[in-house]
Parts: C-alpha cells; structure tokens; sequence
C-alpha cells in the first residue's frame, strides 16, 4: 500500500503555513528552506518530534529577478544588525520592530521614499519590505579595503597522465571560446601556472611579443620567479593569454615526466594572489607526488566493497592549512578532479573545502576512450568559466531570538562563531546549518532567518544579498510533523551522516541515518492513537518518503557497503552531499524517471514556443519497468535512456533513427535530430530538464541487454541486490522494530 | 756568437720563452746564491704563422716515466733508426712511418730550427666550442641594451657550429633554453640557494627522456644511444646550449626581449644580485654536460653580488663595499666566505676544462676581489669599466673574438701543459692563470713557488699572449759535475683544443748551457736576462701579496734585490761610490723602484677590485706588456724635434711638450702648460698654425694604434698640467723633484711632484749603501 509515494508530478514542496501576506512574501523554497516548515515552540517539543532542525541555503543561486537597492542608508536593526525586511512589523510611520531580536528601531526619513514611484508616504511601499530576497549596493563601510578585481588564477596539470587524457586541447579551446565572457571588468587579471614535477609560470606582461615560460624546478621552497607580469590584465593583455592558450597544449606534448607538485603549484598561486585574492582553478589528473602535500596512494583496491572504509580523513593536514591561509588572503580554490586512478580526493579537496572553493570530478575522463565525460566537462568548464561570481565575501545567518544556528555543512571557513568566511561564492554553493532551540519561542507567532552575503561583485561593485525566511511557530506536535520537509531534511541527514562517517566512521554514520528515519516515525507512532496504528506503518504524509530517501542514502555511493566503491567516488560523493544545493543532492540521491515511449502533448507547458510534454515520475524499482517501454533516468550529472527490448519499431526509426531493437547500438551518447513529434517530444523533454541545472548530464542510452545496464540499475533503489535491502523489506524492517 | 741580447731575443720569437738566467750555474748550492731563481716566461701559443703544419702525433720516448718528444736535441741514429732521447738517453727506434729518414730527408721535429713545433692531432675531433653567457639584469636601461648589443653582435663573429648558452641574473637566475618556437622558456632558480650540479641537472630536466617543451623532432628522432666514455664528444643534446647556427636567431631576440631585472629595489637599497649563484648553475651546467670539453663562461656583473653563495655586499647602500683598509682591519665580513665560495667554484671549472670570463663594468666595485678566482685559475679574462656603454667595454668585447690570420679564433680551450726536463733539474711551479694538473714526474722539486708540486698544470683558456711563469730548481750536487759542454733541456709540451676543433699539441724545447759558477760566474751573469728577471720577480712578489702582508713583501723585494747587488755588483766594502752594476743588470733596480711604487703593490689608492684586476693582468701577459704594467713607457712631443721616448721623470714634464704615457691599463695624454694653453686658445683651428695641430694630433695618433690593438682596452686619458686627470701621470713619474727638494734643485723648470716617496736617485743611494755595507 505504501508502494506509490511519489506523486506523478513529482514530490511536492512544503510551504510554510503562515498568514496569506506574509507566505505571498516569503523566500523561495529553492533558496531557503528550513527542516521544518512550522517550528516548534521549544526544545522539549522538538525533542519529542526526534525530528532533525536545520536550514539549507542557496545564497547565490541565479536568479532571473532580483530587486537591487542603492540607497545611501542601509536600514538595518541598531541592536542586532538585521536587515529590515518584509517580516518586521511598523509600529508606525517611523518606527519598527525587529523581528529577530524584537528591538524598536527607528526608520530614516528616506526609508519613507518609494524609489519606485519616487514618491514619500507608506514604508511599506519600500522594496526591501516587499521581497524577502533583496540585493544592497553597499557604501564604503562595508569594505575594509577598495573592491578587489577580479583574478582568476589556472593550475594545470601537465605530467605525463594529464596530457595522455587530452584535457588540455579541451581546457584551453573553451577558455579561448569564453575569454569575453569571463565575468570581470578592466582590472579582470588571469594567470597560468602548469605543474608536473616543476612549476611552469608564465610571464604575459604587456608589451611581450610572446608568452614567457619561466620554469622553477625547486619545489621544496616555493618561490614567485618574478614580481609580477604572472598575472595579467585580460583587457589589455588578451592577445598574449590567447596565443598561450592556442601554444599551451602543444608546449607540454609528449611530457613524460609521471610526477604531480600540486602542492607547490598551489603554494605559488597563492604567492601570487596575495595581493589581491581571487580564484584559484586547479585541474589535478593524477595523485600529487612530489614536493610540499605529497600523497601516497592510500587505497587498497581489494577492500572496496568492505564495511570498515578506511581514510576518509584527509592524510595532512597541508591542504587544510594551506585553504585557511588562501582563506585569509580572499582566495578560493575550485577543483577539477580529472583522475582515472586514486587521487586522494579526500586529502586534496580541503583546500577547497576551507577556502569556500568548489569540486568537480570528471572520473576516467579521456578524450578518446570517455568522449562523453569530456562532454560533460567542456560543458561544465563552459558555466564554471562565465557563471556569477562573488569575491571577499562573507555570510552570516541571524535568526530570532530563542534559535540558536550551531553546526554548518558546505565549504568555508568559520571565522567567528556565527560569519563564514567565503572568498569566492558561487552561485552553485549550498549550505546547510543546524539550529536548536534555546529559549522558548513564545514572543511571536514566527520565527525567521535572515542569510546576509557580502560580495564584490565581478565589476568590482560591493554588494549585499540578503534572504529572508519566515516560519510559523508552533506549540503542537501534529503541526510539526505536518510541516516537516522531508527533502530538507534527508538533505540535512546527508550532510549529518558525512560528518559522523569522518568524525566516527561509515557503519556509524549509516546506523544514525536508519537511527533518524526510526526516531522520526516512531516518535510521530507514539504521538497518535494506538487505535490508528494498525496493520501500517505509521507515517503521516510529510514524513512518508523519509525511509526512501533513507534508503537511497544507505545505497548511495557515499554511504553504500557491500558495493566496491572508489575511494575518490565515495569521498567526492560525500563533498556533494556537504555543498550542493538541496535539489541537485536529491536528484543524485533519488534520481526521477520517466516513461518516454509515449509522450503526449498533454499536460505540456511550453517554453521558448516548444512544448515540452510532463510525463510522470516514477519510483525507482524495476517493477516499474516493462519490456515494452523505454525510460529516461535522471541522475543529475547523468540521464539515461533505458530502452526495454521490446520496444516498437517505429519508436526506434522515430527516435533512434534505428529500423529496431536489434540495431540500436551500444553506447549512443545523443540522440538524432529526427524531425518527428515523438522525436521532439522526448529532445525537447530532455533539454528542458538539462536547462534547469547549471552543470551537464552525460546521457547515455541503454539497451536492456547492454553491458551498461548496471550503471542504469544501480540507480534502482527500491529493489533488493545482494548487499541491500529492497524498499519494500525496508518498510518491514522498521514496522517489527517498530512492534518490537 | 750573437750577442746575448740577440740570443733572448731570438729565442722569444722561436719558442716564446725568456729565462731570467741563459747560463745555468751547474751546482745546486750556487743556484741558491743566484738570488733570482732559474726561472721562464713561457708564451704557450704565441702566434707562429710560419710553423709548418704537423698533422700526425708527436713521437714520444719509450721510457714509461719519460714520454718526452723526439726534439731537434735529440741524437739521431739515422742507420740504425734509432733515436736518443736528451732527457733519459734512452735509445728508442723510430715507428715504421720513419722508416724513410735519412739526413738528407729529415722529419720536420728535428730539424734544428722547429724546436716550437705544433701538432695537430689527426683522427681526434674535438666537440665545437661551448660559450654560456652569465648575463647580470640588474643594470640601467642604457647598460643593459650596450652589453644586448654587444652579445648580439658577438653572435655572428662565434663559429656556426658553437654552442651557445644564456644564464641572466637578477634576484633570481634564469637559465633560457633556446630554439623553443613561438614563446620563450627559462629556468628560474632562487638567488640564495647553493645548488650541486647533480641538482642543477636535475632541475633543468637533463637527460629526462624528452622533457615539455623541447623541440619534437629532436624527442622523437634518433632513439637513445648509449653515451659510452670514448664517445663523450656525443653528448646528449640539450635545450640549453644550442649551435650558433640554429639559435642566432631566436637568441637574438631574446636579447632584445631582456628587460631589466623586475623585482623592486626599495629606497636606500642595492638591487639583489645572485652572481654567486648564477656563476654555479653555469658551473654546474657545464660540467655536468660538457666535462673536458672546451667552453666559456662569459659572465657580465654590473654589481656586486648582494645575496646568497657569494655575496661580498648586503643590500643596504649605506653599507659600503669593502676596501683594502676593511680588510687590512678583518672588516670585511662576508669577504672570506665569498672567497671560499668561488674559489671551489674556480677550481670545479679548472677541473672540467673551462674557462671563465669576468666582464665588470660599474662605477663601484663589483667583487672582482672575491671572483678573481674563477678567472685566475681557469685562464678567463677580466675584464674592468665603468659602464657597458663604453668603447672600452664594447671593443675589448669584440676583440675576444679576434681572428688570425687563418681566420681562425685566437683563443685556445681545455688547454693543459706538461714540463719535461732533464735530470739536472726540477720543477718549483708556475705562476699564471692556471691550476695543478693531475701529472706528478719525478721531477718536481720540495720546493713550492707558485703552483707547485707538479709537473703539469690546468690552463683551460689560452691566448697567442698567455704567459706563464715556470720555476726550476737545479739539484745537481756540486761534486757531480757537468762535462764540458754538457745542455740541460727542458720541454714544455701543450696540448690544448683548438678552435676550429683541432687537438692540439706544442711543443717547445730549450737547452742552455751549464756553467760552474764557482769558477764562470761572469758566463752566468752575462746570460741574465733582467727584464724576465723583473717580471718573474714581480709576479713572485704578486703571487706573494696574495698571501703574505703588504710590507713583508716590499721587504722581501728590497732584500733580494740588495743581496742581488752584493752577489753581482762591484765595490768596495763600505763604499758606496764604488759600486758599479754591469750593463746587463743595469736596469734592474730601477724595475725594482717602479714596482714597488706600482698599483701592484701599492694597494691604498686603489680598491681590492683594482688591485685584483691589475694583479690578473700582471699574471698572464708576456714579458713585453707586463714591463709596460711595472714601467710605464713616456714619449714626449714637441716642436724640437720627432716623438722620442724620455725618462719616466718629473723631469719629463715640461710646459712646451706633449707626453704620452702608456701604463698598459690607462694610455695618458698630458699637454704641458704652455702647450694647454694654446689648446685652450684654439691655435689649432688656425690655417696659420697647421703644425701645432699636427703636434696636438701626432700624439692621438700614437694612442689610437694602442687602444685599436691591447685586449683589454685601456682607458684613455687626455688631460693637461694641473688636470684633475693628470694624477695619473703624476703618480707614476720617478719623482726626481719633488715639494721637498724643489727649492733646492728645479732649476730646468721640471714639474714638482707633491709626494713624500723617496725619488729613485735616493733610492738607488740606499741601495749602494746597503749592498756594500759589511754589516749585511
Ligand atoms: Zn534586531
Ligand atoms: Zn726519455
């Protein structure tokens, strides 16, 4: 009976149940969203609830409207420092009231002028009291220094296992390809440093006929081989950078040298940002072998599928210490893991993960033998070269009186009690933030948070984006349970079970992840009538997909056993758990399926003048799947297209351009441009997926007798393999422990 | 019998060798009471356009411990075919190529006459010449674009198939790889960090199988071939040092690229210079690519080194460089150990064949002190301006790679020298620009002079004039004596790498007659040749001053130049106006006088720098310029008469007369008063007054002739009585009047020189007295 959780049009988002002015104003969900939507009233009655409380943000996501507010006052709490925003109640004309700390504050003059209307009467006409997201155009007192340009610095890896994937073609073609659209203005300056065993800088000053390549082969003691012309203004100097983009790849062809000084190539780069701060980019192929931060290969192939998963823990701390000082300089550092082999993920990604920098892994990328992850990495190189970028920025969540934010997930360093630290942002970043309740909620009926980023922008502007959420508050256990978010909150759990896998181990982590799902259904169990709980488990609606999500997590490349699993997988899986966006996390979690072997214009919305068909979602198990009908799977980072062996013909010359089944040929990663509707359809279905998100999905079609299927099925989580359980078992397992 | 002026001479232009004794005195106790010891002035490879060409190897004496060369000395037994060799008498047979000879058809090697011959060696090619330019960045535009310039030239003047390198320095160094297409490539090194060569090696990616960046036909060519020691001229190419003909191109813009050294230098600070660093990687470079193959190392400072291995200064201009008196005072405090610090350099060069050149132009010091050595062992140059941009710098640059008339380079690499001589004789050591090479004969005597306890040495670098100073001892008991007749030989074999890529060979044998000087010593001091004798006599005291206080040598000088007079002077006891010296000592304390008043041993009006420019100098010139350095040559100009040499004399100085003094390192032109005086007035643009524009010109002319030919190029001075530039005469004329007894005694109107040394009448009057007092 519990067989179909998930709605045909996907899991429906929890809103929180406030007053109709204030819900019309309130954050969107895809940028803020609390664990629960109605808070409870005190610790004691979330206590009660065993449910987990924290917040996930997105502070930076892309947004097609954002009011921005230059005005020369800021209004802001004289006692807190809370933004004004559409939650504060006016007393009257001049005067309101903080909804965080409940101060009374008085109102400027100005704040009464509609710039709007340009007109002076209601502060409530004022934009900053009518979008809970809102962006300052900041004075000169937000800035400890003048805004800082827009630097961008390059590692690239050139040892002998980088240039055999072919990376490097790929690399400098979409930076030539996106040079005028890297977000900057003239004082934008880019640098190269290239690394094998040596460091390779190159000097692009103005005035050179040609790229200079200086080599520094001391690597023990890191050192900047001139004092400046390393990083150059990309205005002026765009002629160099593109003729060392265009020489780049031929320069390092045929280097033999196997040996990686990460390490000092990232020392040097953070030589050169001082000044400035800025972004680092690193492309790492391979383990870092030589020089400051070596690693030793750590894994043991043989214990992959092992319960007790050893070094999850980075293996120096150098990488650590190293984020913290590009941290006190404003440099992030982003990280492309292009590796085949062990890398040391773990070890490697604290220097992003302390500096606010971000991580992607393009596994087994090779330009001949994995065209479509060099695909995915051109594509996402594309949107990591030219999307929004924030420098020197900080991020702080206040919350009302009587809440308390405690723990924090997602890369950054905590540079007091409550500020993070982030040099760059990116709107890619998600964070999460654990909060508990300290003091009895009964001031007012809401409670709210308000996330504040401080940026400079790519135009050298400082600027101030500021979320506000407001939740109801609550002093009944019912309403808690019914405005839980169980997206948010399997999002939280994944970012509390990747904390407790480092902190105590993997078989720990995965028994509080089943340890949470049970306290949740139990104490919501306990909290009804004996009388209601016969004969099914006793879930109310907002908590029934917690065992799923539990489940998926549980089969995850993160937290599975029994599955040989990569160390770097794993690790990097466990990163995305830490940093992504909650959609993005849920969607690699427990990726949505469609049936596409009959799409229908019904239901269609349209977009661009295409109509784009709506076909349900379905759950992840096999039982789901005919022989006769073809499903696309999307994982986030990858869809596939899963073609069930009896399959018509005609879908297959319609859409594969393949006469059958039969035909259609392992490993066809695009489908044809067939101009037929069912053609269409399905393209225009699967571009409008791809648009939504930011990063590519690699797609792949898989016949159901493909030696790829694997990589179809494992994504199925509902059912049972050797090492799980299935969804349904699951379900049992918690209704005996339940009885029992 | 010629005279023995004749004989020295003639013997000069033959074999490049000037004894200080022709007549060998045959006993080893009475060549102790010589005085001035048994010594040469060797000229290696003076230019002998008439030598025939020898294109097969010498024939060496059998003997396992002789090896000497069949000589024109030797006996030959043309019968038997059989010949004498005249250091070991052992009979050795001819090889079967001789087997034609005949005194009618002799072989070239003994004919009287080719007691120089060189060989060239068939069937050993050497690899071409490597030059690695070491390139200081820390200089002002107008510096750094003339020494660009002056390199960029040097390109086309380097044979095609040269090796050519570039090291530049600045607070790093940068070794430039060469040949890349379409960008440039250099390693860059931290100016403070010693590195070995294995390191260096290491660093640049040498030998690594094909490292980034390289040419790809070369990684892709040829495969690997097994370096094996007897084909060590294949060494494996590297980016490094590329043929003239392949990189001139891209080198020469590269050069044009350089800027000046880009790290920032705050107020009140020397910019960080990294010669001592720069100066190992390039060492270090060399030998671990090029050992015992010939290269030089060009090295252009503009500064003192002021960080890491080497430095002689810190970066605070308000620390000045040492001085003499810092050092006299133990004051220079990184002196020692920048010292050490290119000494070891120095000798790692020596030991691998190379040679190393210093090129310092600046108005301050820039260390030559401390550096000295890498070009005081390995035969370099030294080379001493002001600035880059100065014709003394830019012609004695180009006059480097001065050609013969064959067309053919005037320099000599991985040269080294082996003394052979007879058994009457043993060998104390050289004095010159070399270090001890690793052949020890059994001639070598317990006494050290110089560069001592072997019998071959290590020159690297060789000129047409590199001169070295060679110094015997004869071990003849007394009571063994010499028949009648009897010659001791000694021979001075060469071999040395020629720069079209020949090996070389020179050998040079010499005999001189042995006398008793217990009972001949007039034949003996007849054979004295007192201008070797006061070059030998000035490079030992040099040699000396290197070591031992200033003073003490002043003294040791004077001592042996008073026991000189009392060995061969006449007098009697206690007489002083008896003393007579014969025509062929004659000349010698005045020689004396002026090399003890001279900047080589006078050091506190000059800086260290100087004085080890000067001391470099002295060491490696022939006898004729080294002269020149002790005693300045004066000609004088007037209306009286042609040009005419006059006395090196404030007498010399008179208003009506133009002087022209060459001192070897300065060539000075000094207008007497009168003379200056109408210069001012501009007679000599007056049609009238032609013949005082020529008397103005003549002088110039003269000048010209010595600047356009002495390496290095002396600086030119004109100036005029009460000159600010006139110091440099004044310094150096024998002041015959003085302040002090010009009242007494200027009546013929001789300039007054203000100085409280004593003139060389006086100094000759001590002399006498000394050399016949009974008491010494
Ligand atoms: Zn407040
Ligand atoms: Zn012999």
């Amino acid at each position: 009976q519990e067989r179909n959780v998930i709605p045909p049009d996907g899991v429906e988002t929890v809103k929180p149940n406030l007053a109709p002015d204030f819900k019309k104003l309130n954050c969107s969900p895809d940028i803020f969203r609390c664990t629960l939507t109605t808070i409870p009233q005190s610790q004691s009655l979330l206590n009660k609830a065993r449910l987990p409380l924290g917040i996930l943000i997105h502070p930076f996501k892309d947004l097609t409207q954002l009011p921005v507010i230059q005005s020369s006052v800021i209004v802001r709490c004289r006692s807190c420092r809370t933004y004004i925003n559409p939650f504060v109640a006016f007393i009257d004309n001049r005067r309101w009231k903080c909804n965080l700390c409940y101060r009374i504050n008085e109102a400027p003059e100005e704040f009464q002028y509609d710039p709007v209307s340009k007109t002076f009467g209601d502060p409530m006409r004022r934009p900053e009291m009518k979008s809970a997201t809102i962006e300052f155009i900041a004075s000169s007192e937000y800035m400890l220094r003048p805004p800082q340009p827009a630097v961008y610095l390059f590692l690239l890896d050139v040892s002998f296992n980088a240039i055999s994937t072919g990376y490097l073609s790929s690399f400098c073609q979409i930076l030539d390809d996106e040079l005028d659209r890297i977000p900057g203005d003239a004082r934008t300056l880019v640098g190269f440093i290239t690394y094998d065993s040596s460091l390779y800088f190159f000097n692009l000053s103005e005035g050179l006929s040609a790229p200079q390549l200086l080599v520094v082969s001391d690597i023990e003691d890191v050192f900047l081989p001139m004092p400046d012309g390393l990083l150059t203004n990309l205005r002026d100097c765009k002629d160099l950078v593109k003729d060392l983009l265009s020489q780049l790849p031929k320069m390092f062809e045929g280097n033999k040298e196997t040996n990686s000084a990460l390490g000092a190539a990232m020392q040097a780069g953070l030589k050169m940002m001082t000044a400035t701060g800025g972004r680092i980019s690193v492309f790492q192929t391979c383990l870092p072998s030589v020089g400051p931060g070596s690693l030793q290969a750590r894994e043991d192939p043989n214990a992959r599928a092992g319960k007790a998963v050893a070094h999850l823990g980075p293996a120096t701390d150098f990488y650590k210490k190293y984020a913290l000082d590009c941290s006190a300089q404003q440099i992030a550092v982003d990280i492309f893991f292009l590796n085949g082999q062990y890398a040391d993920i773990t070890s490697i990604a604290c220097a992003s993960k302390f500096s606010g920098g971000d991580l992607h892994y393009y596994p087994m990328l090779h330009s001949v033998a994995n065209p479509a992850e060099v695909e995915r990495f051109e594509n996402d190189l594309r949107r990591y070269l030219t999307r929004k970028i924030g420098f020197e920025s900080v991020m702080r969540v206040r919350c009302t009186k009587g809440l308390s934010i405690h723990t924090f997930h997602g890369n950054f360093f905590v540079r007091s009690t409550d500020l993070l630290s982030l040099p760059n942002i990116n709107p890619d970043a998600g964070f999460g933030m654990q909060v508990s309740i300290e003091d009895n909620l009964h001031e007012s009926s809401t409670v709210s948070f308000q996330a504040a980023l401080l940026y400079t922008s790519s135009k050298g502007e400082r600027r101030i984006r500021v979320h506000n959420l407001c939740l109801p508050v609550t002093n009944q256990l019912t309403d808690v349970f019914s405005g839980a978010d169980q997206q948010a909150i399997a999002g939280l759990l994944a970012k509390m079970a990747v904390d407790r896998s480092l902190s105590s181990s993997l078989m720990d982590a995965r028994e509080a992840m089943v340890n949470a799902c049970m306290d949740a259904i139990s104490a919501y169990a306990s909290s009804i009538p004996a009388s209601q709980r016969i004969g099914t488990l006793p879930c109310c609606y907002s908590i029934r997909l917690l065992p799923m999500y539990t489940l998926a997590l549980l089969k995850s490349a993160a937290f599975r056993v029994g599955v040989s699993t990569k160390l770097d997988d794993r690790v990097f899986f466990m990163e995305m758990c830490k940093s992504l966006p909650l959609n993005y996390i849920l969607l690699k979690l427990y990726p949505s399926m469609y049936p596409v072997h009959n799409l229908e214009d019904k239901n269609s919305i349209s977009k661009d003048d295409q109509m784009i068909p709506q076909p349900p979602h379905l759950q992840l198990s096999s039982a789901n799947l005919d022989r006769q009908g073809v499903f696309l799977l999307d994982a986030g980072d990858e869809m596939f297209l899963y073609v069930g062996g009896a399959v018509s013909d005609l879908f297959c010359q319609e859409v594969l351009d393949k006469p059958n089944f039969l035909s259609v040929p392992d490993g066809m990663t695009d489908l044809p441009e067939l101009e037929n509707p069912t053609s269409e359809r399905l393209r225009n279905f699967i571009n409008y997926l791809q648009d939504q998100r930011p990063f590519h999905s690699k797609f792949l079609v898989v016949r159901e007798d493909s030696k790829a299927r694997m990589q179809f099925f494992k994504y199925m989580v509902e059912d049972k393999t050797e090492a799980s359980m299935s969804y349904y078992e699951y379900l049992q397992s918690i209704q005996k422990q339940l009885k029992g | 019998m010629a005279t023995y002026q004749e004989f020295i001479q003639q013997n000069e232009d033959r074999d490049g060798v000037r004894f200080t004794w022709n007549v060998w005195p045959s006993s080893r106790l009475e060549a102790t009471r010589m005085v001035v010891p048994l010594a040469c002035l060797y000229t290696p490879i003076k230019e002998r356009p008439d030598l025939p060409p020898i294109n097969y190897e010498p024939i060496l004496c059998t003997r396992p411990n002789c090896r000497a060369v069949l000589n024109p000395y030797c006996q030959v037994d043309y019968r038997a075919k059989l010949w004498a060799c005249n250091f070991c008498f052992n009979r050795n047979p001819f090889p079967p190529q001789y087997a034609a000879i005949s005194e009618q058809h002799q072989p070239a090697e003994i004919i009287p006459q080719f007691t120089t011959l060189e060989y060239t060696l068939p069937r050993v090619t050497c690899p071409p010449p490597v030059f690695l330019i070491v390139l200081d960045t820390c200089m002002d535009e107008d510096d750094l674009q003339a020494v660009k310039e002056s390199l960029q030239m040097s390109l086309s003047l380097l044979p095609p198939n040269a090796l050519i390198g570039l090291i530049t320095y600045g607070k790093m160094v940068q070794v430039h790889e060469l040949g890349c297409e379409g960008y440039s490539k250099s390693y860059v090194f931290r100016g403070t960090k010693d590195l070995t060569s294995k390191q260096i090696h290491d660093m640049l990616g040498i030998g690594r199988g094909a490292a980034p960046g390289g040419n790809p036909q070369q990684q892709r060519g040829a495969p690997q071939q097994p370096h094996g020691p007897q084909q060590h001229y294949q060494l494996p190419s590297n980016r490094f040092l590329q043929p003239v003909h392949k990189c001139d191109m891209s080198l020469t813009d590269l050069l044009g690229e350089l800027q000046s050294d880009p790290w920032p230098v705050a107020q009140g600070k020397r910019p960080l210079r990294s010669s001592g660093v720069a100066l190992s990687i390039a060492v270090g470079l060399l030998e671990s690519t090029y050992p015992n193959t010939g290269a030089r190392i060009m090295m252009f400072a503009g500064g003192a080194c002021s960080q890491g291995p080497g430095m002689v200064v810190d970066d605070e201009l308000k620390h000045p460089i040492r001085s003499h008196h810092d050092i006299e005072k133990d004051n220079a405090k990184y002196m020692k150990k920048a010292m050490k610090h290119y000494e070891s350099l120095a000798t790692r060069a020596a030991n691998n064949g190379h040679v190393v050149d210093l090129y310092s132009c600046a108005l301050d010091q820039t260390g030559l002190h401390e550096m000295k050595y890498v070009s005081n062992y390995t035969g370099g140059h030294m080379v001493m301006g002001d600035s880059f941009n100065t014709s003394l710098f830019k012609q004695t640059f180009q006059r480097v790679f001065a050609k013969d008339q064959k067309g053919e380079f005037k320099m000599g690499f991985g040269a080294s020298m082996e003394v052979k001589t007879s058994r009457e004789l043993k060998i104390s050591g050289c004095v010159g620009s070399c270090v001890a090479g690793n052949v020890k004969g059994q001639n070598i005597s317990d006494t050290e002079i110089g560069v001592g306890g072997v019998s071959s040495w290590k020159m690297c670098g060789l000129y047409p004039n590199t001169t070295h100073a060679l110094f015997f001892e004869v071990v003849n008991q007394h009571n063994a004596p010499i028949p009648q007749g009897g010659r001791g030989y000694i021979q001075f074999i060469t071999q040395y790498q020629h720069s079209s890529g020949q090996k070389r060979v020179r050998v040079t044998t010499v005999a001189r007659n042995w006398a008793d000087a217990s009972l001949n010593i007039q034949h003996i001091s007849a054979g004295f040749d007192q201008e070797a004798a006061a070059v030998i006599m000035a490079r030992t005291a040099v040699f000396r001053a290197e070591t031992d206080e200033g003073p003490d040598v002043l003294r040791w000088l004077d001592r042996n130049l008073i026991r000189l007079c009392q060995k061969f002077g006449d007098y009697h006891k206690d007489d002083q106006n008896s003393f007579r010296f014969s025509e062929t000592f004659s000349l010698f304390p005045q020689f004396m006088f002026h090399l003890r008043r001279s900047q080589f041993l006078q050091v506190f009006n000059n800086s260290p720098d100087e004085t080890s420019y000067y001391r470099h100098m002295l060491n490696r010139e022939d006898l004729t310029q080294s002269l020149i350095m002790i005693q300045p040559i004066l000609y004088a100009y007037s209306f009286n008469g042609p040009p005419e040499p006059v006395l090196l004399d404030t007498s010399s100085i008179q208003p009506d007369r133009i002087l022209l003094m060459d001192t070897f390192f300065q060539i000075v032109i000094y207008h007497g008063a009168t003379v200056a005086s109408w210069r001012k007035q501009g007679y000599q643009n007056l049609p009238e007054y032609e013949n005082f524009k020529q008397l103005l010109q003549a002088p110039v002319d003269d000048a010209q002739d010595i600047l356009q030919t002495r390496f290095p190029m002396p600086r030119y001075i004109d100036t005029e009585a009460d000159g600010s530039q006139a110091r440099f005469l004044l310094s150096r004329v024998n002041p015959s009047q003085t302040h002090n007894n010009m009242y007494g005694w200027g009546q013929d109107g001789g300039a007054p020189v203000l100085t409280d040394d004593v003139s060389l009448q006086i100094f000759m009057e001590h002399l006498k007295k000394l050399a016949v007092s009974s008491s010494t």
